[in-house]
C-alpha cells in the first residue's frame, strides 16, 4: 500500500472559500481605514478621568429608596411595552403567516413572491426608526412604543410562522383535503398541531427580544428603563447609570432564562399518558403572559381612539403627501451615498471585532464536560461578562466609549462590536459545547498542550458554525448601526434623524429607501457567503 | 479480544490516561498517569500513541494537519499555530502517509476521505508521533483483510523500533493469531484468557467467543 511520489502535491486552496476569505479581509481593512483607525488620532486622553469616575461607580450603584422606586416604575413600563409589542407582533404574525405561506398560494408563485417582497420594508427598518416616524404621526403616545416593536417584529414573525407551517409534512393535510375537509379545517387539524410547538417557542423568543427593543426605544424617548438610563447619563450621575445597567442586565437575564426554559420545555414535552392534560408549567407561562398583556394595556393607559382620531388621520395624510415623491437632488443623493458607506463600514468593524472576540472567548465560555473548580469559575465569570455586554444596548456602549475615543464612526462601530460580542460569544460557546469532544480528547491523550489542542481539535470544527453566526449577526448589525447612528454616531441613522428633525419628508423617504435597499443587499450577501461556507 | 462492552476500550483508555481508575492504580511505561500533572503528564502521554476508529480526526482539517497533530506534544504553541498556515515538517508527513499509501492526498480535507482512508490517516498520525507504546482500538475494522494486516505490521514495527509494544483490540481471531505474540481475552471487564498466540488455534478463540457469559 506504499505510495511513492516524484514530487509532493501542491497545496491547493478551494477557490470559492479563498475568494470569500480574501474579500472579507479586504472589506474589514477598508472599513478600518474608512473609520480612521489607522489615522492615529482616535484616543481622547482628556476623557480618561471621567471614564475612571464612571468605572469606579460600578461598585457603588445608587440604591436609595427614591431612586429604586423610580427604577421599579421604569422596569414596569419597559416590561409593559415589551409585552404589548410582542403580543401585537404575534397577532400580526399569525395573520401575516396565512398571507405568506406557500400553502395559501399553492402554485401561484408571483403572488407568493410579491407577498414576501412586501415584507422587506417593515423588516428592513429598525424599531427605533419606526419609533422616530411614529412619534411624528402620533405625538408622544404609548402607541408609539407598542407599534414600533409590533410592526417590524410582526413582519419577521409572519415570515417565521409561514416557514414553520410550510415545513410541516403535507401527508395529514392532503389526507384531510382528500376526505372533503375545507382548506381552513384541514389546516387547523393537519398543519397547526405539528407546528404549534415551534410557533409557541418562537413567540416566547420574540418576547425576549422585545424586552431589549423596549429598552432601546426608551433611549429615544419612549419612557421606561432606557429613558431613565439616558437621563442619568446626561446628568452625569454614574451611580444611577450603573443601577440602571444592573436592572437592565437582570431584566435581560430573566427574559433570557425564562424564554429558554419555556423553549426547552416545548422541545421536550412531558408524557401525558392517557389523560387529557396540558403541561402545567407551560400553561402557567402562557397564562402569565396573557395576564401581563392585559395588565400592560391598563398600565400604559392605551386608548384605541388615538389611532383613529381626526388629528392622527390629518397628520398621516400630510406626511404621506409631503413624503412623495422622494427627494432625488444631487447633494442629498451624494450625502446618502457617503452615509451608506459609513453605515456599512461601522457594521463590518462591529462584526469583525465581535467575531474575533467570540472565537477567543468561546472555549472559556463553553461548559466543559468535566472541569476543575477554578475552570468552572472562569467560565461562569466569562459568561456573566458576555451577558452584561449584551444587556447594555449599543447606544449606551457608544456613550461609554466616547469618554476615551474621539467622536466619529469608530466609537459607534466599537460599541456595536462590544454588544454583538455579547451575543456572538454565547452562540459560539454553545456551538463549541455541541462539538464532538473526541478529537480534542485524543489530542490531550497524545500529550498536546491546551493551545495546541484548541488549535487542532476545536478551532477548525468551530470555525464554520461561528462564521455562519457572524454573517447572520451582520444582517442584524446593519439594522443596529442605524440605531447607533440615530443617536449621533453617523451613517444613515444620523442622516435620517437630521432629516426627520427638519420635517424634510421627501428626503426621509429617500433615506428610508436607501436603508431598505442596503439591508436587503447585506442579507443577500450574507446568505451567499453562508452558502459558500457549507 | 472480547465481545463489545467487555471493556477493551476502557482498558486502552486506562493505558493512555484518558480514563482514570476508580480503584487501584495503573503503571504505564513505569509511571502512574493519575499521579502526574502538567508538563510531566504531557511528556508521558507523548510516549503513548493511540489509534482510535478514526473518530479522533477533525474532518474540517486537511490531512497534513491531522497527521501533524501527532507532534503537538513536542511543538511550542507558536509552531502549532504557524503550521496551520504553512505546514511544518512536510517530509516526515509525506513519508508517514506514503507508508499507509495516502501520500497523494496530503492536502485533501479529511472529511472527503472514505472511512478506511481516514483510518490510515489516524495510523500516519501515530507514525509521526513515534511513541514507545502503541495502543490501537479496532485498527482494522474499516479495512480490507490485506490492508488490515499491513496496518498491524506497520504499528507493531513502529513500537518495536522504539523498544516498546503494540496493544491492539481486535475482532478477527485470524488477525490476532497472525500478528500478535500474546492474546488476552476479556469478559465483563475480567481477564478470562491470557496465552501466547503460538499456543492457540483459531478454534480456541472461536470457543472463547462462544463461551457463556
Amino acid at each position: 500500500m506504499t505510495t511513492v511520489l516524484d514530487r509532493p502535491p501542491a497545496l491547493r486552496r478551494v477557490r470559492a472559500r479563498w475568494g470569500w476569505g480574501v474579500g472579507a479581509l479586504a472589506l474589514v481593512l477598508w472599513s478600518l481605514a474608512g473609520a480612521g483607525a489607522f489615522a492615529g488620532e482616535v484616543v481622547n486622553p482628556a476623557g480618561t478621568a471621567q471614564f475612571g469616575r464612571f468605572a469606579a461607580a460600578a461598585l457603588s450603584p445608587a440604591l436609595d429608596g427614591d431612586f429604586l422606586r423610580v427604577l421599579a416604575g421604569s422596569v414596569l413600563v419597559t416590561v409593559a411595552y415589551a409585552a404589548l409589542g410582542a403580543a401585537l407582533a404575534v397577532l400580526l404574525g399569525a395573520v401575516g403567516a396565512v398571507a405568506l405561506a406557500r400553502t395559501t398560494w399553492g402554485r401561484r408563485r408571483l403572488g407568493w413572491t410579491l407577498a414576501r417582497g412586501a415584507l422587506a420594508v417593515p423588516r428592513g427598518l429598525h424599531e427605533a426608526v419606526w419609533g422616530l416616524l411614529l412619534v411624528n404621526l402620533l405625538g408622544l403616545d404609548p402607541w408609539v412604543g407598542v407599534l414600533a416593536i409590533g410592526i417590524p417584529y410582526g413582519a419577521v414573525t409572519a415570515k417565521v410562522f409561514a416557514d414553520l407551517l410550510d415545513e410541516v409534512p403535507r401527508g395529514a393535510y392532503d389526507a384531510l383535503l382528500g376526505a372533503g375537509a375545507g382548506r381552513a379545517t384541514a389546516a387547523l387539524y393537519g398543519l397547526l398541531p405539528p407546528a404549534s410547538g415551534g410557533l409557541l417557542s418562537y413567540s416566547f423568543y420574540r418576547l425576549e427580544c422585545a424586552v431589549r427593543s423596549a429598552v432601546v426605544l426608551g433611549l429615544i424617548g419612549a419612557g421606561g428603563l432606557g429613558y431613565q438610563l439616558s437621563l442619568s447619563f446626561s446628568s452625569l450621575r454614574w451611580a444611577q447609570v450603573w443601577s440602571c445597567v444592573y436592572a437592565l442586565a437582570l431584566l435581560c437575564l430573566a427574559a433570557d432564562v425564562g424564554g429558554r426554559a419555556v423553549r426547552r420545555r416545548v422541545a421536550a414535552p412531558r408524557a401525558s399518558g392517557d389523560r387529557l392534560r396540558r403541561d402545567p408549567s407551560l400553561s402557567t407561562a402562557v397564562a402569565v403572559v396573557l395576564v401581563g398583556v392585559v395588565w400592560s394595556w391598563w398600565y400604559l393607559a392605551i386608548s384605541p381612539a388615538t389611532l383613529v382620531s381626526d388629528r392622527t388621520g390629518a397628520q398621516l395624510r400630510y406626511v404621506l403627501s409631503a413624503a412623495w415623491p422622494p427627494d432625488v437632488d444631487g447633494p442629498l443623493l451624494s450625502a446618502v451615498g457617503r452615509a451608506a458607506v459609513d453605515t456599512v463600514q461601522m457594521s463590518v468593524i462591529a462584526i469583525a471585532v465581535a467575531t474575533v472576540g467570540a472565537v477567543l472567548l468561546a472555549g472559556l465560555a463553553a461548559r466543559p464536560a468535566q472541569a476543575s473548580a477554578g475552570r468552572r469559575l472562569v467560565g461562569a465569570v466569562v459568561r456573566l461578562g458576555l451577558l452584561l455586554l449584551r444587556a447594555v444596548p449599543p447606544p449606551v456602549w457608544a456613550l461609554v466609549l466616547l469618554f476615551v475615543l474621539l467622536p466619529g464612526v469608530l466609537p459607534g462601530a466599537l460599541a456595536l462590536g462590544v454588544y454583538t460580542l455579547g451575543v456572538l460569544g454565547r452562540l459560539a460557546a454553545e456551538a463549541t459545547e455541541e462539538l464532538d469532544p473526541r478529537p480534542r480528547a485524543a489530542l490531550t491523550a497524545l500529550g498536546a498542550g491546551p493551545v495546541g489542542g484548541w488549535l487542532y481539535g476545536v478551532l477548525p470544527a468551530a470555525t464554520g458554525p461561528v462564521l455562519a453566526f457572524a454573517l447572520y449577526r451582520w444582517e442584524v448589525a446593519i439594522r443596529d448601526t442605524v440605531l447607533v447612528g440615530l443617536l449621533g454616531a453617523g451613517g444613515l441613522g444620523a442622516l435620517l434623524a437630521s432629516r426627520v428633525a427638519a420635517f424634510d419628508w421627501g428626503a426621509v423617504t429617500t433615506v428610508l429607501a436607501a436603508l431598505v435597499v442596503l439591508t436587503a443587499a447585506v442579507d443577500l450577501l450574507s446568505a451567499r457567503a453562508r452558502a459558500a461556507l457549507r | 479480544m472480547g465481545a463489545s462492552g467487555a471493556g477493551k476500550s476502557t482498558l486502552l483508555g486506562l493505558a493512555n490516561g484518558a480514563v482514570l481508575p476508580s480503584a487501584g492504580s495503573v503503571r504505564v511505561l513505569g509511571a502512574d498517569p493519575a499521579a502526574l500533572r502538567g508538563r510531566a503528564l504531557r511528556e508521558l502521554r507523548a510516549r503513548v500513541g493511540t489509534v482510535h476508529q478514526h473518530l479522533e480526526l477533525v474532518g474540517q482539517l486537511r490531512v497534513v494537519h491531522n497527521v501533524n497533530a501527532g507532534r503537538l506534544s513536542s511543538w511550542p504553541a507558536w509552531r502549532s499555530a504557524w503550521s496551520l498556515a504553512r505546514p511544518q515538517g512536510l517530509p516526515e508527513v509525506l513519508d508517514a502517509l506514503g507508508r499507509v499509501g495516502l501520500a497523494d492526498r496530503v492536502f485533501e480535507r479529511t472529511e472527503r476521505l472514505s472511512g478506511g482512508q481516514r483510518q490510515r490517516v489516524a495510523v500516519a498520525r501515530v507514525l509521526v508521533q513515534r511513541p514507545e507504546l502503541v495502543l490501537a482500538d479496532e485498527p482494522a475494522s474499516a479495512l480490507d483483510p490485506l490492508l488490515a494486516g499491513r496496518t498491524l505490521e506497520l504499528l507493531a514495527g513502529l513500537a518495536a523500533d522504539r523498544g516498546g509494544a503494540l496493544v491492539a483490540s481486535l475482532h478477527d481471531p485470524v488477525l490476532a493469531l497472525r500478528h500478535c505474540t500474546r492474546v488476552v481475552g476479556l469478559v465483563d471487564g475480567r481477564i478470562t484468557l491470557d496465552a501466547p498466540a503460538a499456543s492457540l488455534t483459531a478454534g480456541d478463540l472461536a470457543d472463547f467467543y462462544g463461551a457463556p457469559r
